[in-house]
């Protein structure tokens, strides 16, 4: 038998106390029992990307974080992204430039984009690809997931300089 | 389904109580960026798991003036030993390398002790530690000792490491003048990884990731002949990332350049 394991964590902003099993993952919890499907899973081996969540504000692959290791932390997937009911500046920014073909991939790159512009809001070419490396998109040859970044990267600043 | 086997939980609050669980099917994780992976692929079947994120003892970054040397904590991630200011201000290499491990995703959550247990031959971070002789504290319910960073890897995924003996700390003299790291990777892990750093009359030279584990030699400078001697005497893996001959010859140019150096 797997230990049963207490947890309490924010989910999306919302606070969650759940009884987890040891073995389940991060992207099991999720998927499978609060139907968040945004997050998928695919290598299995934190190489690909697709299942990119953030746990207090960083990337990690919930593929391969155990659930109950998410006991104290703050955790954001993709449905957490929106704002009310407008989409993040970095979702428009990936809609803009065709930064997707199936899609499949794009949850993951929407996340690892919110962890490179939260700490470096003007990132340059080379330190965004050193960010998206370990995300693989199939479809679009990464030059228009590229631009959008550059793209979010502008509008996110725009927005900061008129609040201000 | 889940894609894990089943497995008992521990949360560990001090080394001591952790020490007290881990043997040969009570394994201990921090990071389990190697760990739930291996136990997926069944590669690693324990009985249990000890968390050992929650001990202050394996935290940390210690600068000893006295000694001239870095003390880091096993659970510390590759972030931050790459954000760290003393690992960057007396470890250069040690925190770009840090810096270059894997992908983001995987700096965030793996660690430098639990980088070394897994003992993954493709691994930057003993092929730097290993040039820097750095030291590494091993502790077991019975007690504490401290060895050589080059006697701890025995070979692919093999350390000196016995189940109920943890990985607690590394100690690294600081960086010499002149010393560099410098890898080609293809692919999420080094092809081949050479550390460098300038002694009397010559250089150290460090060679991982082609080999099973962290391979060492002094080179005279330009002395070519000792390149192709040592070049020659690696066991090279042959894997994915390219045949022996491939990885020699990577080797030769890069570490003949190396020592041509003044």
């Amino acid at each position: 038998m797997s230990t049963p394991v207490n947890i309490a964590f924010e989910l999306n902003g919302r606070k969650i106390d759940a009884c987890v099993s040891a073995r389940t993952t991060v992207v099991e919890l999720l998927r499978d029992t609060f139907r968040l499907t945004g997050t998928k899973v695919s290598c299995e081996l934190q190489v690909c990307g697709v299942c990119t969540v953030l746990v207090d504000s960083l990337a990690v692959s919930a593929c391969s974080m155990l659930a109950c290791d998410l006991d104290g932390t703050s955790l954001t997937t993709i449905e957490g992204v929106m704002q009310g009911t407008e989409l993040h500046p970095i979702q428009e920014a990936f809609i803009e430039t065709n930064a997707f073909q199936c899609g499949f991939c794009t949850p993951g790159f929407v996340m690892m984009t919110l962890a490179l512009l939260d700490r470096e809001p003007n990132p340059t070419v080379e330190t965004t690809r050193d960010w998206l490396d370990g995300n693989i998109c199939r479809c679009t040859g990464y030059q228009p997931i590229e631009r959008a970044v550059q793209v979010a990267s502008r509008r996110l600043a725009e927005i900061e300089s008129d609040s201000d | 389904m889940p894609v894990l086997p089943e497995v008992r939980h521990v949360r560990a609050f001090t080394l001591d109580e952790a020490l007290s669980l881990i043997d040969d099917d009570v394994v201990p994780y921090a990071g389990a960026t190697e760990l739930v992976p291996a136990m997926r692929l069944g590669v690693r079947r324990p009985e249990a798991i000890v968390d050992l994120k929650r001990i202050n003892e394996l935290g940390g970054v210690d600068l000893d003036m006295a000694t001239n040397a870095v003390r880091l904590g096993a659970a510390i991630t590759h972030r931050e030993m790459a954000d760290n200011s003393v690992v960057n201000e007396f470890l250069p290499s040690l925190a770009a390398a840090a810096a270059h491990v894997g992908n983001v995703r995987v700096r965030n959550s793996g660690t430098l002790g639990g980088n070394l247990s897994f003992a993954e031959p493709r691994s930057d971070l003993s092929v730097v530690l290993s040039a820097l002789d750095a030291t590494v504290e091993i502790a077991s319910a019975g007690g504490q000792k401290t060895i050589p960073m080059k006697d701890l890897i025995l070979g692919a995924f093999e350390t000196c490491l016995s189940p109920d003996e943890l990985l607690i700390a590394v100690t690294v003299p600081f960086e010499p003048v002149g010393m560099s790291y410098w890898k080609l990777k293809s692919y999420e892990r080094p092809t081949v990884g050479i550390a460098s750093l300038p002694v009397e009359g010559g250089w150290k030279i460090v060679v991982g990731a082609a080999t099973e584990r962290p391979e060492q030699t002094t080179i005279a400078t330009n002395d070519l002949d000792a390149v192709d001697a040592f070049v020659n005497s690696l066991d090279i893996s042959d894997d994915l990332s390219g045949t022996p001959d491939y990885k020699r010859s990577i080797l030769r140019s890069r570490i003949s350049r190396i020592v041509a150096l003044p």
